[in-house]
């Protein structure tokens, strides 16, 4: 291929786009930015939404470009209604969340088939704003934060288009205009970021409405592996003497005790007896004292370390303690929480004898993972297994996983009806939960009550600040099975097959992608730095963008010398900072009306320094009169000054003008005039 | 006279209007400042707050620190932009050409030179104040440069008229504010009959011995037998020696007249439009003068208390179709 080749292709269609019409090419701009503004939810949406908006945007730039007429009313309403169809059937209901984004998505693309008035656009514009917002809901990420702001600035540019109605302004002069609007509100925008008050939500949010696939009170297979990709931070703690060691660092979370085939649940606490079962909690050793930052989770399980024995207090919530041994808040966390409690690393717990509460820890599902339950009973069957007890049982079991050809894996590929047959005899891959599924099904079909424990395990291996950070991808679940006569055993079948992951606590890491992965193979070291200084940016992001929050806010004021702060004071400092650049503004529009023509004012400076030396003029003088009656009144002395107006007067009138007063030439004129002296008469 | 019934809101509004126009002083040329720019957000302004409020309640729900940098960022922005468009008219000096006379139901077209002082002014719409908000003409200023727009209306009456109040507006950048003022500029304009159509053919020019030249004495300077060069006159035809003198003084080339001693003279009269009311005879007077203009003939017009004597050419036109416009 020639250079020529490569590049007249580019310069046909930059030529064609410079002659398309003005409406045309502001309508394919605005859809390029809709495009781009949408293109992110593709991960989120049913593929119908994102065929239709693709069709859609392309159906309304053809148009654009042929400058044919829009379709009709009920064309729009047709398809409108197929979209709620479609949508109500992906979800099975129009509101929350995803159907949400994908109705206003929806919305979006076919109003720019209806864009014939100006309210119109302004109607698509917000759409917009809606639509980078519901971004937000999924991830808070710096790429997508950076995504979001070529969108508004693309809307707005848009906005600016609308407004500059003549002649054909060019995108570089529109979104040149957007950027400096956006940049002197920017100042207004950090303000209010900081001094607004964070208050808690105003009312109930669905429980999706938090985009972050955090700790969930219902598992099914491949639900953790969603976690794996979302590397925020979920809690950070600090030691206040020596750190455990990897190993001990389980946040417990929800315990799953009910077993449907498909989908692990809480185990029902209807009862009185169930709740007030007594925890039988016996520790040993010395407890590990802590503070945890906790993020909000919408839940109201606290993920503490085990075994947190006695209740932390958590300013604004209750705190109790199921007798499973997992903590729990009066109502969902929705904001960040800091408190302090201490662990026992080495603990027992649970029932010492065997009592009807445990039955429900060994019951199936009839009709699921027949395979299974055909592999335990020959393991039943087998002498050396037939009256091993729970200890000996789960020892097998986690030998059978270390030598038979398990492999840990965070993306196993889609696990049918039978997941557990799938996964025990079959695959034999799978990450956490799928090891923690098997293990429980094979416990119980061996009539040993177990059940699922979900959680955080592991830290990042430094500190930053003293803080070590768990991440929502150090989501963890194991097994915990009963034994009589020592309670409840905690079982990580994880660990068995990749120790890795549990004694240095790494994470679940996705696979690197195309690009990581070529590069992480060429030069190991540049990926290391490069990923060093991501993270760098990454984590000066999460802390003064994303948690910035009540507590920031209110050291803030501390440090501004308010003694004990509270949000009101916050909301008069930001009310005080709003006026304080109202006035700042009436004050620039002020100053700009006494603003005048440049040249006038050179002029009236020229004037006013003739006028010392008793030369009176008239505004409507030219430079040329003036330098007449300079010549006149002074002579040959007043020679330099009358230059200097002739040259002004070039400057101005002839044909080499220049756009702006030439300042050295005031300067000049106003040293020369202060020379002058009056001719004798 | 459907809305002859006087309501109060609509006197309140009458009385607003008189104040309104009484804080603003004819002038032909208007500096906009604070005193005389308006600016109020518009329904897409509203609809942006609501879009805001509906963000920001969302960002304290969902807890969406992003979503608070989203909103506050586009309510920043909304701000700038109400200082921005109010910062696009106000400096711009407004400034009003001399217009040219027009027929009555004919377009006025005004030409308005906006000035600015400083940075380019974009989306500026002028138009008569009242019109219909389509009919805007939208140009952009130049940074210390000019522009100029044109804005028509028709020419409503005969006679002296007042030129209408126009308005300047613009909603750059984002749309969410119109800022506007009002401008009433000082010119008058000068409307003549319109002129009747299909025109009746012209009254029978009567030969006035000798008249020519006395009307010529009167009105013109020249002396007599001799008249200014017109183009086609034969080299014979000039006074040399007069026109050198003429041409030392700064005059033209001057002729002989050939035709003192026989003239036609046509005289466009009052009278000769019996039968019609004094518009109808206005309007037939101001065709004739048209007619004879175009004719190229030598006419006078006679009104009840107003004569305008014998004349040709593009004066004799502008003081006739200027008597009929002025007549009583």
């Amino acid at each position: 291929m020639t250079p020529t080749a490569a590049f007249a292709p580019r310069a046909s269609l930059r030529a064609s786009w410079q002659r398309l019409p003005r409406e045309a090419r502001d309508t394919l701009f605005m859809l390029f930015v809709i495009g781009w503004t949408v293109l992110p939810h593709i991960g989120h949406l049913p593929l119908w939404c994102s065929l239709l908006t693709l069709v859609v945007l392309l159906w309304r730039a053809q148009l654009a470009t042929t400058n044919a007429a829009l379709p009709g009313r009920w064309v729009l309403i047709a398809v409108l209604l197929v979209a709620a169809g479609l949508t109500l059937w992906s979800y099975r209901t129009l509101l929350g969340k995803e159907p949400g984004v994908t109705m206003v998505v929806v919305l979006m693309a076919l109003k720019t088939l209806e864009l014939r008035a100006r309210r119109d656009a302004f109607v698509v514009f917000f759409l917009g704003f809606f639509i980078v917002l519901t971004h937000f809901l999924y991830s808070q990420s710096l790429l997508v934060a950076l995504a979001m702001l070529v969108s508004v600035w693309g809307l707005l540019t848009s906005l600016v288009l609308v407004h500059m109605p003549v002649g054909q302004p060019s995108l570089r002069q529109a979104s040149a205009l957007a950027a400096r609007t956006a940049l002197w509100g920017a100042p207004i925008m950090a303000l209010m970021f900081a001094l607004f008050p964070r208050i808690g939500p105003l009312w109930g949010v669905p429980k999706d409405g938090l985009a972050k696939t955090g700790l969930s009170t219902t598992m099914r297979m491949g639900s953790v592996a969603e976690m794996a990709q979302d590397d925020s931070i979920a809690l950070r703690i600090r030691f206040d003497d020596a750190v455990p060691p990897p190993q001990a660092m389980y946040f417990r979370g929800p315990v799953l005790t009910t077993f449907d085939g498909t989908e692990w649940r809480l185990a029902n606490f209807d009862s009185v007896a169930r709740l007030r079962a007594p925890l039988n909690l016996s520790v040993r050793g010395a407890p590990v004292r802590y503070e945890m930052t906790l993020e909000p989770s919408r839940l109201t399980s606290l993920p503490l370390l085990e075994a947190t024995g006695t209740a932390p207090v958590v300013e604004g919530y209750r705190t109790i303690q199921l007798p499973d041994l997992q903590w729990l808040v009066d109502k969902p966390l929705v904001e960040r929480l800091r408190f302090r409690a201490e662990a026992w690393p080495a603990f027992g717990y649970g029932p010492q004898t065997s009592s009807p509460l445990l039955r429900e820890n060994v019951e199936l599902p009839a009709g699921y993972n027949p395979r299974t339950l055909a592999w335990a009973a020959a393991l039943r069957r087998d002498p050396a297994y037939a009256n091993a007890g729970p200890r000996a049982l789960a020892a097998m079991l986690m030998q059978h996983i270390r030598t038979q050809g398990f492999s840990y894996t965070v993306a196993p590929g889609e696990y049918g009806r039978n997941a557990v047959d799938e996964f025990w005899l079959d695959k034999r891959e799978g990450f956490c939960e799928h090891f923690a599924s098997a293990f429980v099904v094979i416990m119980r079909a061996l009539d040993v009550p177990a059940r699922i424990v979900t959680g955080f395990q592991g830290t990042d291996a430094l500190p930053v600040d003293g803080y070590y950070a768990v991440r929502q991808s150090s989501a963890h679940a194991w097994a915990e099975y009963w034994e009589a006569g020592t309670g409840w055993v905690r079982a990580d079948p994880t660990a068995a097959v990749a120790p890795d992951r549990i004694n240095r606590g790494s994470r679940l890491a996705p696979p690197p992608g195309l690009v990581a992965g070529a590069l992480g193979n060429v030069s190991p070291e540049l990926m290391a730095s490069l990923r060093d200084g991501w993270e760098a940016v990454n984590n000066r992001w999460n802390q003064w963008v994303l948690n910035y929050s009540r507590g920031q806010q209110i050291d803030m004021l501390k440090n501004l010398g308010v003694s004990s702060p509270s949000w009101e004071d916050l909301a008069l400092l930001l009310i005080g900072a709003l006026s304080s650049m109202a006035l700042a503004g009436a004050a620039w529009a002020w100053w700009d009306r006494r603003r005048i023509d440049p040249w006038i004012r050179q002029m009236d400076r020229l004037r006013a320094a003739l006028r010392q030396r008793g030369l009176d003029s008239a505004t409507h003088d030219t430079p040329r009169t003036l330098a007449t009656r300079v010549r006149a009144a002074f002579g040959t002395q007043g020679e330099s000054v009358a230059a200097l107006l002739d040259t002004l007067e070039r400057q101005r009138y002839s044909r080499d003008t220049i756009t702006r007063p030439d300042t050295a030439l005031t300067r000049a004129f106003v040293r020369a005039a202060r020379g002058l002296r009056p001719n004798p008469p | 006279m459907t809305t002859a019934t006087i309501t109060p809101a609509g006197l309140a509004r009458r009385r607003f209007q008189q104040w309104v126009q009484s804080r603003q002083p004819r002038t032909d040329t208007l500096l906009l400042t604070q005193r005389n720019v308006y600016i109020l957000p518009t329904r897409a302004g509203l609809l942006f707050a609501i879009t805001v409020f509906v963000l920001l309640l969302a960002s304290i729900n969902y807890q969406l620190n992003l979503g608070y940098v989203l909103t506050f960022l586009l309510a920043g922005s909304g701000v700038v932009s109400m200082h921005i468009t109010h910062a696009t008219l106000r400096g711009l000096t407004l400034h009003l050409k001399p217009i040219t006379p027009v027929f009555v139901g004919d377009a006025v077209l005004l030409d308005v030179v906006l000035t600015s002082p400083g940075s380019a002014r974009f989306g500026i719409g002028l138009k008569i104040a009242g019109a219909a908000p389509g009919s805007a003409t939208w140009l952009n200023v130049p940074a210390l440069g000019q522009a100029t727009a044109q804005v028509s209306f028709t020419a409503p009456s005969r006679g002296r008229v007042d030129v209408p109040t126009l308005g300047a507006e613009t909603r750059f950048p984002l749309g969410l504010f119109r800022c506007w003022t009002v401008w009433r500029p000082a010119a008058q304009l000068l409307v003549y009959p319109k002129p009747e159509h299909p025109a009746a053919p012209l009254p029978m020019a009567r030969v006035v011995p000798g008249g020519a030249a006395q009307s010529r004495g009167a009105n013109g300077g020249e002396v007599e037998g001799v008249r200014g060069y017109r183009r086609g006159d034969p080299p014979k035809l000039i006074a040399w020696k007069k026109a050198a003198k003429a041409m030392q003084t700064g005059g033209d080339l001057v002729s002989r007249d050939t035709s003192t001693a026989v003239h036609q003279a046509l005289w466009l009269e009052w009278q000769q439009c019996g039968g019609l009311d004094p518009e109808a005879r206005l309007s037939r007077l101001s065709a004739w003068t048209l007619a004879a203009h175009r004719a190229g003939a030598e006419y006078g017009l006679r009104l009840p208390g107003r004569e305008v004597e014998l004349g040709g050419g593009d004066a004799q036109r502008r003081r006739c179709l200027e008597a009929l416009a002025l007549w009583q």
